[in-house]
């Protein structure tokens, strides 16, 4: 894959900001907020004719869950992504509905051999009609199941391996994991095939009560800066974009994340 | 055992709709990741409904999750709607909200159970002392609560 360097996820909040950073050659817009056939919003046209490439990162698949992926769902991700003209698509190993209801966010799976097929059995549902590569994104989670057999860094691979898909590395979720389960988040980072990452997503968090959220909403906390630079010594992405949702800061700030993802990195300045 | 199906929609139940914390669950995180989403849920809707969220003051995460905690998310167009719909019946939708209700009445017709869509004819609505007049398409609001 191309290397595209610093990026940044597209939101309309910010889309005037987005719009001026000079150097940008990489952004990420959520799947789910783009018409599949309707105009394109303004700002990501411009960004498509700029030649900044988009990636369609869906939220709702639910690859993750028991049931079988909504057609309607692959078929709109699909249609996106040529829309966009995107070299590949995103989305999690994750649930986030069962049984009818919506659960409103990204819900960790078993990591049983189970879990893994049903993830496994909808990911190929889904590449099936992709033009092009999926990379597959590990959450960050608050909790565990009680019946995971294999670790993170065995139930990610596998499922990696089966699909084939490459990785959506977020490594502010790997952080929160390591936090809350009291490990070193550079242990799950030795276990991942590094070399099959597409790119990295970079975002902020909060501690409440002793437990870190991983909320997208706050700045981003040094320790995830400096486990981008320690990723980066190992082997470094082909992107790396902050991922803000929410509490939109001052421009200002919003550039000092991106160059402070430019220099843990060592990718050029897009701002 | 269980299939997985069935154990999805359990926890999916105990996160959004005041299930039991499935066995083996350690109770205090999947409590921490309930309490998460609320927090989540009420950003999201006080983004769709801004008056509604403003109207509650510091007030607003409270009086949410108090609504919230047993209703799974239809999306925060239509929680927020449905919450303002709940509390016009129960008499309490601040004054301060009722503009931007009446507006979106005005605008669409909402059944409660399917997505709102936008109204065919015109349409006069009104909400905690505020009415709004919508003709083709068109909304004004005629008198603010």
């Amino acid at each position: 894959m191309i290397a595209y360097g610093v990026g940044i996820g597209w939101r309309p909040e910010i889309a005037g900001f987005v719009a001026q950073l000079p150097g940008l050659k990489f952004a990420e817009v959520v799947a789910e907020s783009v018409h599949a056939h309707g105009d394109l919003p303004v700002g990501l046209s411009e960004l498509r004719n700029r030649g900044v490439a988009v990636v369609p990162h869906g939220v709702k698949l639910s690859l993750g869950g028991a049931e079988p992926v909504e057609p309607a769902r692959i078929t709109h991700l699909a249609a996106v992504a040529d829309r966009l003209g995107a070299p590949l698509v995103s989305e999690h190993i994750a649930f986030v509905r069962a049984g009818g209801v919506e659960a409103g966010h990204l819900l960790p799976i078993p990591r049983s051999r189970e879990a893994i097929d049903a993830v496994v059995a909808n990911v190929k549902r889904t590449q099936a009609e992709l033009s092009v590569p999926i990379a597959l994104e590990p959450i960050a989670t608050l909790f565990d199941w009680p019946d995971d057999e294999l670790d993170e860094g065995a139930f990610l691979t596998e499922i990696l391996e089966r699909t084939d898909a490459l990785l959506l590395l977020d490594v502010a979720n790997i952080y929160a994991n390591a936090l809350n389960r009291g490990t070193e988040p550079t242990e799950l980072l030795d276990r991942l095939p590094l070399e099959r990452i597409a790119y990295v997503h970079v975002a902020g968090g909060a501690e409440h009560d002793g437990i870190y959220h991983d909320t997208h909403t706050d700045a981003v906390p040094q320790p995830v800066l400096d486990l981008v630079a320690e990723l980066c010594r190992r082997h470094r992405p082909p992107a790396l974009m902050l991922e803000r949702d929410g509490d939109y800061p001052a421009a200002a700030e919003l550039r000092t994340e991106l160059d402070a993802i430019a220099s843990a990195s060592g990718y050029p300045a897009v701002t | 055992m269980t299939s997985l199906a069935e154990r999805q929609a359990s926890l999916v139940a105990a996160l959004t709709a005041g299930g039991a914390v499935p066995p083996g669950f350690d109770g205090r995180l999947v409590e921490a990741a309930r309490v998460a989403l609320l927090r989540k849920r009420a950003g999201e809707v006080a983004r769709q409904w801004p008056e509604l969220a403003r109207s509650f003051g510091g007030g607003w995460l409270r009086e949410w999750a108090r609504w919230a905690a047993a209703r799974p998310t239809q999306g925060s167009l239509r929680d927020g709607w449905d919450l303002a719909r709940d509390l016009v019946g129960r008499d309490a939708l601040p004054r301060a909200a009722g503009a931007e209700l009446a507006m979106r009445e005005a605008a669409m017709h909402y059944d409660g159970e399917s997505a709102p869509r936008p109204r065919r004819g015109p349409a006069v609505r009104g909400a905690a002392g505020s009415v709004a007049l919508q003709i083709a398409g068109r909304v004004r609001l005629l008198r603010r609560g």
